[in-house]
C-alpha cells in the first residue's frame, strides 16, 4: 500500500457531477435528499474459511490476507472463541478425553456478536484462548477497529447460520482426511504442547467422525471449494481476484457517497451556525499573507503559523463550556462569589497525521499539559479512497468535553470525515467534536456538515470557495505540513 | 471583536474563556507557575487585539502554485514602551507575536518627599515619534505612571493617536483620568474593575501583579 501525498482528484474534482445526480429533470435540487456517511468499517467484506482441521485453512486465509496486502485487513481465527473450560473439564482436557471438535465446544454465540459487531463498524474485542491451558487467557483481548476485510478462520466457521448470513464470501478448504491428520499430528505436537499417542487418540475418538457428521455437510454452504494447499494455486487466485474486483466495487460506491456529500441544499455554508472562520482582522490578513507568500522563508513561515495556529486555537477555546462556578478570594481579600471556572484540562486534541501536528506548538503555548493523539487517514494512491492507518487516541478520551480534530489543510475534507467517525466509533459525542484547520475548501466543509447532519463545529482560518478555487489552485495542494516541517 | 463602553477603549470579548483566565489569575491560592502562564495567555491576547488596530496596506503576493494572492501587509514599524517592572512582564507576550521588536523602558517611583510619581529613567529607541507604541503596564489603577509614561512619549514626537496602552486590568476612575489628559490614547484591555479600595488598589483586582509575576 503507497499512500499519496496529493489528495485524490477524483473526490476534489468530481462536485460537477454530483450535482448533475442530484438535480431532477427539470433542473430542480430535490430537497429530501438525505446525507449519511458510512466508512468502509461500517461495512466491512467478510470472507469465512471453513474446513476440517488440517486441511490448511490457515494457509489459505493467510495466503489471502497477504495477497490483498491492505492494512486494514484483519484475520481471526474461530479457535479464539472456543469455551473456557471448568475444572472438571480441564481434567478431562489434560486427559485427552474432552470433545474439541465437537461444535459445541465453540462459544458461536460469542463468535457471531463479535463479528456482526464488527459488521456494524464498532470497536470489538475478542477472547484469546490458549491451547495449554484449555482457557481463556485472562485479562488478554484482541480489539478490532476500523477493518474493512475481516476473514474468519476455523473448522467450524461455516457451521453456524447466523455466521453465515454475515459473509459475504464463504470458502471451503477441503483435504483427503489422511492428509490432515498428519498435518495436524505435527501441528499439535510441535506448537501445541501435546503428545502423539493423546493426539491420535483424539483423532479417532473425536475430530474424524466430528468432520464427518458436522463438517463435511457444511460443505455445500461454500461459495468456493478449495482444495489442500500444495496443488490450490489458481484456485486461491482466482478467489483472490475475485475478492479484489468486489473490494473495488465497494472502494467506488464508497468514494461516489464522499462526492454526493459534498452537494447539498446549502445555498451559503459561510452562514451555518456550526462555522466559525476567523474574522479577517488587518492582523489575521497579513497573517494569511505571509503564509500564502512562496518567498517566505521556513523560519518565519513556522513562526507565522503558530501565530494564527494560536489565534485559531484561542476562538476554539472562547467556547469553551463552563461547568461550575466558584467562590475565589483575590490577594487583597476581595470575594468573588459566582466567579466561572473553566477547566482545559478537559479538551484533548486528535492530530491528524500528516499536517495535524503544525498545531502542537501552539497548543502546548495555549494548554501546556494537554492530552494529545495521532490518526493517519490517507488517501490509497490507486483509487483515491481513504483509508484509515493508524490511530493512537488517549484513553478514556469520551471523558473530554472538547475533542479537538486539528489538520493544517482541508482539500477534499475525506480523511476528516473518516477521522470524526472513528471518534464517534469511540463513543466521543458529536457535539464535543471540534474540527480545527488552518485553510479549507467550501467543498471540504460542505461535507463534513452534510456528514454528520450540522452538529460538528468547524474553525477555519480561511475558507476557499468552490468560484475561488481555480483563481485559488494552491487551496488544492499540500504545503503547510511541507513547509512547517521542511519536507 | 470588542466591545466598546468607552471612546478608544478596547475591551476583549468576554467569552467564557477569557473570564476563566481572569477567575485563575485573580485567585490568591493560584501558585506564580500558574499566575505567569495564564496571565501570558491574557497578555498576549491583548497584545493581538492590539496589532488588530494597526494599519494595512494591499499586498500581492505569489503563492507556491504562482498563482497571485491578493492580501496585506502592515504599514509602520511598532515599538513596545514598558513601565518598568510590572510592566516588563508583558514583553514576553509582545515578542511572542512581533520578534526581536524594539523596547523601550520607563521607570516611575513615587518621590517620597512629594509622594508623586517621579520619572527615574527613560531608554526609548531613537526613532519612536516614528513608530506605534504598545506602552505596557498590567495595571490601570489611578492612572498616576500612565499618564507621565505617556507624557514621556508624546514629548517624544509620538502622536497620541498612535499610542495603545495595553493592561490587564483597568479602573473607571483610571480610564477617565487618563483619557481626561489623553483623550486619543487608544486602551486595550480584559476588564474593567469596580473601582479602588481606600489604598487605591484595584476591587476586586488581582493584587500586586508585579510581585505574583517576579516574586510570590
Amino acid at each position: 500500500m503507497t499512500a499519496s501525498n496529493t489528495p485524490s482528484p477524483t473526490i476534489l474534482e468530481s462536485t460537477n457531477v454530483a450535482k448533475v445526480h442530484h438535480s431532477d429533470a427539470n433542473g430542480h435540487h430535490s430537497k429530501s435528499k438525505r446525507f449519511q456517511y458510512l466508512p468502509p468499517w461500517t461495512t466491512p467484506y467478510v470472507i469465512g474459511v471453513g474446513g476440517p482441521s488440517g486441511s490448511g485453512k490457515t494457509s489459505v486465509a493467510a495466503k489471502i490476507v497477504s495477497s490483498l496486502n491492505v492494512p486494514w485487513t484483519v484475520l481471526i481465527s474461530l479457535d479464539n472463541f472456543y469455551k473456557p473450560l471448568n475444572a472438571e473439564q480441564r481434567r478431562t482436557a489434560f486427559e485427552n478425553n474432552y470433545d474439541f471438535d465437537h461444535p459445541t465446544a465453540l462459544d458461536l454465540d460469542l463468535a457471531y456478536e463479535a463479528i456482526s459487531s464488527l459488521k456494524e463498524g464498532k470497536k470489538t474485542t475478542i477472547p484469546v484462548y490458549s491451547f495449554v491451558e484449555h482457557n481463556r487467557i485472562p485479562n488478554k483481548n484482541i480489539t478490532i477497529y476500523g477493518a474493512s476485510i475481516i476473514v474468519l478462520e476455523g473448522i467450524y466457521t461455516l457451521y453456524d447460520k447466523r455466521l453465515l448470513d454475515l459473509m459475504d464470501l464463504k470458502i471451503y478448504v477441503d483435504a483427503d482426511l489422511d492428509v490432515c491428520l498428519a498435518r495436524r499430528l505435527s501441528r499439535d505436537i510441535v506448537y501445541r504442547g501435546r503428545d502423539l499417542e493423546g493426539c491420535l487418540e483424539q483423532w479417532e475418538r473425536f475430530v474424524k467422525p466430528n468432520a464427518e457428521r458436522y463438517l463435511r455437510p457444511k460443505m455445500k454452504e461454500a461459495d468456493a471449494i478449495v482444495p489442500s494447499l500444495t496443488d490450490n494455486g489458481v484456485a486461491v487466485e482466482l478467489i483472490i481476484n475475485h475478492i479484489k474486483s468486489r473490494l473495488q466495487q465497494k472502494s467506488e460506491e464508497h468514494l461516489k457517497e464522499l462526492i454526493e456529500l459534498g452537494h447539498s441544499d446549502l445555498v451559503n455554508v459561510s452562514e451555518h451556525p456550526s462555522l466559525h472562520e476567523l474574522v479577517p482582522t488587518n492582523q489575521v490578513n497579513a497573517i494569511i499573507t505571509m503564509l500564502l507568500n512562496k518567498m517566505t522563508s521556513r523560519y518565519d513561515f513556522v513562526f507565522y503559523f503558530d501565530r494564527i495556529a494560536t489565534i485559531l486555537l484561542t476562538q476554539v477555546l472562547s467556547d469553551i463550556p463552563v461547568y461550575e462556578k466558584c467562590t475565589i478570594e483575590t490577594p487583597e481579600g476581595t470575594t468573588i462569589p459566582d466567579a466561572l471556572k473553566c477547566d482545559f484540562n478537559q479538551i484533548t486534541a486528535i492530530n491528524l497525521i500528516e499536517s495535524g501536528d503544525c498545531f502542537m506548538h501552539s497548543l502546548k503555548k495555549t494548554i501546556p499539559n494537554i492530552v494529545t493523539g495521532k490518526l493517519l487517514v490517507q488517501s490509497d494512491s490507486r483509487t483515491g479512497e481513504p483509508q484509515l492507518h493508524f490511530k493512537l487516541l488517549p484513553p478514556d478520551i469520551t471523558n473530554y468535553k472538547m475533542v479537538l480534530l486539528t489538520e493544517a489543510q482541508m482539500i477534499s475534507g475525506a480523511s476528516m470525515i473518516m477521522s470524526t467517525q472513528v471518534l464517534l466509533d469511540h463513543g466521543v459525542e458529536l457535539e464535543n467534536i471540534k474540527v480545527v484547520v488552518f485553510l479549507a475548501t467550501e467543498i471540504s466543509i460542505r461535507r463534513i456538515l452534510n456528514a454528520f447532519d450540522g452538529k460538528v463545529d468547524i474553525y477555519v482560518g480561511k475558507i476557499v470557495t468552490k468560484n475561488e478555487l481555480n483563481r485559488c489552485d494552491w487551496a488544492k495542494a499540500r504545503f503547510v505540513g511541507a513547509k512547517y516541517f521542511g519536507w | 471583536m470588542s466591545t466598546e463602553p468607552y471612546k478608544n477603549v478596547h475591551l476583549l470579548n468576554q467569552s467564557n474563556q477569557l473570564v476563566g483566565l481572569y477567575t485563575i489569575i485573580r485567585d490568591k491560592n493560584t501558585a506564580r507557575p500558574d499566575f505567569i502562564f495564564y496571565s501570558d495567555r491574557i497578555i498576549r491576547l491583548l497584545v493581538e487585539e492590539g496589532l488588530n488596530h494597526l494599519p494595512v496596506e494591499p499586498l500581492t503576493v505569489r503563492t507556491h502554485t504562482d498563482k497571485p494572492f491578493d492580501g496585506v501587509s502592515f504599514i509602520g514599524k511598532i515599538c513596545g514602551v514598558s513601565i518598568v517592572r510590572a510592566g516588563e512582564s508583558m514583553e514576553e507576550g509582545l515578542r511572542d507575536c512581533c520578534r526581536s521588536v524594539r523596547i523601550g523602558k520607563i521607570l516611575i517611583q513615587r518621590d517620597e518627599e512629594t509622594a508623586k510619581p517621579k520619572l527615574f529613567f527613560e531608554k526609548l529607541p531613537e526613532d519612536i515619534a516614528q513608530r506605534y507604541v504598545f506602552l505596557l503596564d498590567p495595571m490601570l489603577a489611578t492612572g498616576g505612571s500612565a499618564i507621565m509614561a505617556t507624557d514621556v512619549l508624546i514629548k517624544r514626537g509620538v502622536k497620541p493617536e498612535r499610542i495603545y496602552f495595553l493592561n490587564l486590568i483597568c479602573s473607571k476612575e483610571g480610564i477617565d483620568k487618563y483619557h481626561a489628559a489623553f483623550p486619543d490614547v487608544k486602551i486595550v484591555t480584559g476588564a474593567i474593575d469596580q473601582g479602588l479600595d481606600e489604598n487605591r488598589y484595584l476591587i476586586p483586582g488581582l493584587g500586586d501583579f508585579g510581585d505574583r509575576y517576579y516574586c510570590l
